[in-house]
């Protein structure tokens, strides 16, 4: 199959932006055309040609998901249109039935705004399987997963024991081959661990009460492991504090922790509070920004948040317990799994009129604002937590314009709108700066070497968007979307469903590690290793086929 | 591998290394079950493969479908949602009604819980709340929670139990202690306990179960819905949990709901379509009602109505109980059914995790096991649910 994509301004980050003609020959991206036989071709005048989204955190998968789902049957709106429910103008475009949809309505939404591959970013080990089994269900989305670490009863106890780099590498080469997973993610290093003994705070100094180690400790042992293994993404890091006034401190720490190897600070607007200001909460961006702008092994994405309802589900049970009792509705669940980690689940509603809330929305659009490079800070909102998925064109509009900016600033609460520095940033994102933070810089984050470019030989996931002057109306909908160079959606209509790939990293189980963990795993945790490892065969069908990640070659940060 | 025959989910490398009473019932359910086919179904696969476009035709032209039974596998719970959707049937499992008395409490008071590897290592009071029943569906569950180098766990047995069940704990290597009560009671009594045992004038054994609360760093909570023996099971269920989050303000406390083998159909429905089970579709959308959708009441409903109802019945277990005839089919109904099973158009299905590889979850809903079968099925005889499902969709 051979397409032909001509008229069309084709960009990418890479090349120079501009109108040229793009072959799709079967399911990869050509500049010229190898085969005289052409099988389709479109005149694409007015249109912009973009490699597929790539959403690099976004909860898709798992036990926490389907959790929430469980808890609130009474948020999908059943039989009823959902532009009657949406409360929030930027629900109006595209409002998703419920915070946490079902995966085929994940996949078709996503698919409709143009994103081709998610990641789901904390997988349990234990959980792993069905986390891998839902991501299947979810049709035309390219997959894989972060396994959580750093709460794992064993290896906090290698740890604590002080047990040689080599065995905590060996652990999390073959965790993360056992599950199938493509990058590491902590959680609150040791924190929910702690939870687990009644601990109910833990700073990055601070000792977990039964295992007297640190979350440093912790950040410190992981982040060296995933550098020694190659892992193309660095070590994927919620720091300690969410949402506590003058987390600032503690996420500085944590960078601190990691020693300078490559470190990605996620949903980064909830870890930048200070403790000025009227409320004593108040914006600590520009230390944090500063901080990423300066130092290149750094990158974050945002989880910015928007106005309404959503639900709040994470595996800091600590902090998700502590803010129990701001849910809405008051209901909630919390867990202690497996002696491996946890997972809270809160139904949340961000308001105008909260100080909190206002803030944490000036805060996510600041740190888009003073991160200089786009290809370092990713456009998140942490679905579900800061918002569903389906507010990215609205945030993208956001971002590209400062008057639509403050016309919903002078919405917020009073004290914000005199503190927040949000005003003077008058910087306004451009199309090749939205394209780089949604598809280039998540592609080579993740060692996705094919995917985000449209150079030569990359993967045929393609979509055009017809020009607009209001962007959130142009990426809510694109008008073509090309899987590996089949056509599967075309003026709002899905044609076809595609071919799916899982995406693992390609690291290698050291034999002895392999012995000792079959030794001890039924000790911990009363069963035999085997009934976790998940072998390559069951991510395999007709539809559904594997990707290695590629390696990372040294120990420096993306971008600059 | 895993042992298929019931939501423990031990692995052993044979089958008959578990010592178990219910996986030596089952695998012997299992034969027989296969031989009773081989006599009175007498059909193989070629031409049950025949019968699939009578049991389209059926399907096209029925009014109201009915999907229900018992479901073990992801891979089966999949072709059910998907045929439900493509037919715009109800779907209902026949033993969610258990699955259902822990939803509701969580659905609307939300929970604390615990995973079983957690409470086996980390609780150091286990109160297990129910009867004798609750082993007769779980048989290993004490050796599930026994571990010699986990926290030394004091085990309180809260209900009817008898020296049977106090002999299998003993027998996993724990010291318990019971105190017999009504079950109905004991929510109550454990949140007046909790507040206030002064009180009370304590007894040698409230006593220690003062001592053993007070004491304990983390308090793990079992009881199985299906074997509650309690009215208003959703409402007890809530009571318990509350007590439970209260607990958790100032210690660390949670429950351990027990599932059985259906819990892994809400949890592939629940990714699938948003929604736990007890759906119905209409256009390709699923509406949740767990009193008008629940399989009893849609089988009351139709049974006034004609013949247009078609039930399609699917069992993938090796329980060989005419619990689904019983249900379905012995109330006299006139329905068309079309059976996934080992009844009027049968389909010869094969065990999963038994037969055929399935994917099934652990009743603690945690841990997705894979289990790969001890032989290969017959395809000439059996086939997998899932296989049938894909064939009747339209």
């Amino acid at each position: 199959m051979t397409t032909r994509l001509f008229g069309g301004e084709c960009i990418d980050g890479v090349s120079k932006s501009e109108v040229r003609d793009l072959y799709l020959v079967q399911d990869k991206i050509s500049s010229v055309s190898i085969d005289a036989r052409l099988d389709a071709e479109y005149n694409l005048s007015n249109h912009i040609v973009v490699a597929g989204g790539i959403d690099l955190h976004t909860h898709i998968g798992g036990g926490k998901v389907n959790i929430a789902r469980l808890l609130l049957p009474e948020m999908v709106r059943q039989g009823r249109s959902h532009l009657e429910r949406a409360e929030q103008d930027w629900q109006k475009i595209a409002p998703l039935s419920s915070p946490v949809p079902g995966t085929w309505e994940t996949g078709r939404r996503y698919l409709e705004m143009g994103y081709t591959a998610c990641f789901e970013p904390a997988v349990l080990p234990a959980n792993a399987r069905h986390a891998h089994a839902e991501m299947a269900d979810t049709p035309w989305l390219d997959t894989g997963g972060y396994l959580l670490l750093g709460n794992d009863r064993l290896l906090l106890e290698w740890i604590s024991k002080g047990a040689p780099q080599s065995q905590i590498n060996d652990y999390v080469a073959w965790m993360i081959r056992a599950h199938q997973c493509c990058a590491v993610k902590v959680v609150n290093a040791g924190g929910i661990d702690a939870f687990k003994f009644n601990q109910r705070h833990l700073d990055v100094d601070e000792k977990h009460w039964h295992f007297s180690i640190t979350p440093r400790q912790i950040l410190k042992s992981l982040s060296h492991a995933v550098e020694s293994l190659g892992l193309a993404h660095p070590l994927h890091v919620h720091c300690s504090n969410l949402g506590v006034a003058g987390n600032i401190a503690s996420t500085m720490a944590t960078i601190d922790a990691v020693e300078g190897r490559r470190l990605h600070l996620t949903h980064a607007q909830f870890h930048c509070f200070g403790t000025e200001g009227p409320h004593g909460y108040c914006s600590a961006v520009k230390a944090l920004a500063d901080r990423v702008n300066a130092e290149s092994n750094l990158s974050i994405d945002v989880g910015q948040m928007q106005f309404g309802q959503t639900v709040t589900l994470s595996g800091d049970t600590m902090h998700q317990f502590a803010n129990r009792k701001q849910a809405r509705p008051r209901k909630s669940i919390f867990q202690d799994l497996e002696c491996q980690a946890g997972c809270g689940v809160l139904p949340f509603q961000y308001r105008h009129d909260q100080y909190v809330h206002s803030l944490l929305w000036a805060i996510g659009l600041e740190l888009f604002l003073r991160i200089e490079d786009p290809l370092r800070v990713f456009l998140t909102t942490d679905h579900p937590n800061g918002a569903p998925f389906t507010a990215y064109p609205h945030l993208i509009h956001l971002l590209m314009s400062y008057d639509f900016r403050m016309s919903i600033f002078e919405r917020l609460h009073a004290d914000v709108q005199r503190s927040s520095s949000l005003a003077s940033l008058k910087r306004e994102y451009s199309l090749d700066e939205i394209i780089k933070m949604t598809r280039l810089g998540p592609a080579r984050a993740l060692g996705l070497s094919n995917r985000g470019t449209l150079c030569d030989g990359g993967l045929a996931d393609v979509v055009i968007y017809e020009r607009c002057e209001n962007p959130e109306h142009m990426f809510a909908r694109p008008k073509m979307v090309f899987r590996r160079g089949n056509l599967v959606y075309h003026n709002g209509k899905f044609l076809a469903t595609a071919t799916k790939s899982t995406i693992v990293a390609n690291v290698e189980i050291d034999a002895k590690m392999d012995v000792t963990l079959r030794k001890i795993w039924p000790t911990h945790y009363g069963y035999s290793s085997d009934l976790i490892r998940i072998h390559q065969d069951e991510l395999l069908s007709d539809q559904r086929n594997i990707e290695f990640a590629s390696r990372a070659t040294k120990s420096v940060g993306i971008g600059k | 591998m895993i042992c298929p025959f019931c939501s423990l989910l031990c692995d052993a490398n044979d089958l008959n290394e578990i010592d178990c009473g219910l996986q030596n019932k089952s695998i012997v359910q299992l034969a027989k079950l296969r031989s009773q086919l081989d006599a009175s179904f007498n059909k193989s696969v070629t031409d049950a493969e025949k019968e699939t476009a009578a049991a389209i035709e059926l399907l096209k032209n029925a009014k109201r479908v009915l999907i229900t039974g018992r479901i073990a596998s992801v891979q089966t719970a999949r072709a059910a949602v998907s045929l439900a959707m493509k037919v715009n049937a109800t779907i209902d499992c026949a033993e969610a009604g258990h699955v259902f008395k822990n939803v509701l409490a969580i659905q609307r008071s939300g929970i604390h819980s615990v995973s079983l590897a957690e409470a086996r290592d980390h609780a150091d009071l286990l109160i297990v709340i129910g009867g004798d029943a609750l082993l007769d569906d779980c048989p290993r569950i004490p050796n599930a929670l026994y571990s010699e180098n986990g926290s030394p766990k004091t085990v309180l047995l809260l209900g009817t139990f008898t020296d049977k069940s106090m002999a299998a704990w003993t027998a996993a290597g724990f010291q318990p202690w019971s105190i017999s009560c009504k079950i109905e009671s004991v929510p109550t009594a454990l949140t007046q306990w909790s507040r206030a045992p002064l009180q009370f004038s304590p007894n040698r054994m409230t006593s220690k179960l003062f001592t053993a609360m007070d004491t304990a760093k983390y308090t793990a909570v079992l009881w199985s819905a299906a074997s509650l023996r309690v009215e208003q099971t959703d409402l007890w269920v809530e009571r318990l949990l509350h007590w439970i989050a209260s607990q958790n303000e100032t210690k660390r406390c949670a429950a351990l709901p027990w599932t059985s083998l259906d819990g892994t159909f809400q949890q592939v429905c629940t990714w699938l379509t948003g929604f736990p089970g007890r759906i119905r579709f209409h256009d390709g959308n699923p509406s949740f009602d767990t009193f008008t959708n629940s399989y009893e009441n849609w089988l009351a409903r139709s049974c006034e109505l004609d013949r247009d109802s078609v039930v399609i019945v699917i069992d993938e277990t090796a329980a060989t109980d005419p619990y689904i005839e019983k249900t379905v089919f012995g109330l006299g109904r006139k329905f068309h059914s079309i059976e996934l099973t080992s009844g009027s158009m049968r389909f010869p299905t094969a065990v999963a995790g038994a037969e055929v590889a399935a994917d099934i979850f652990r009743a603690d809903q945690t841990l997705l096991a894979h289990l790969s079968p001890s032989r290969e099925y017959d395809k000439s005889r059996v086939r997998p649910a899932a296989y049938w499902l894909a064939r009747l969709a339209p």
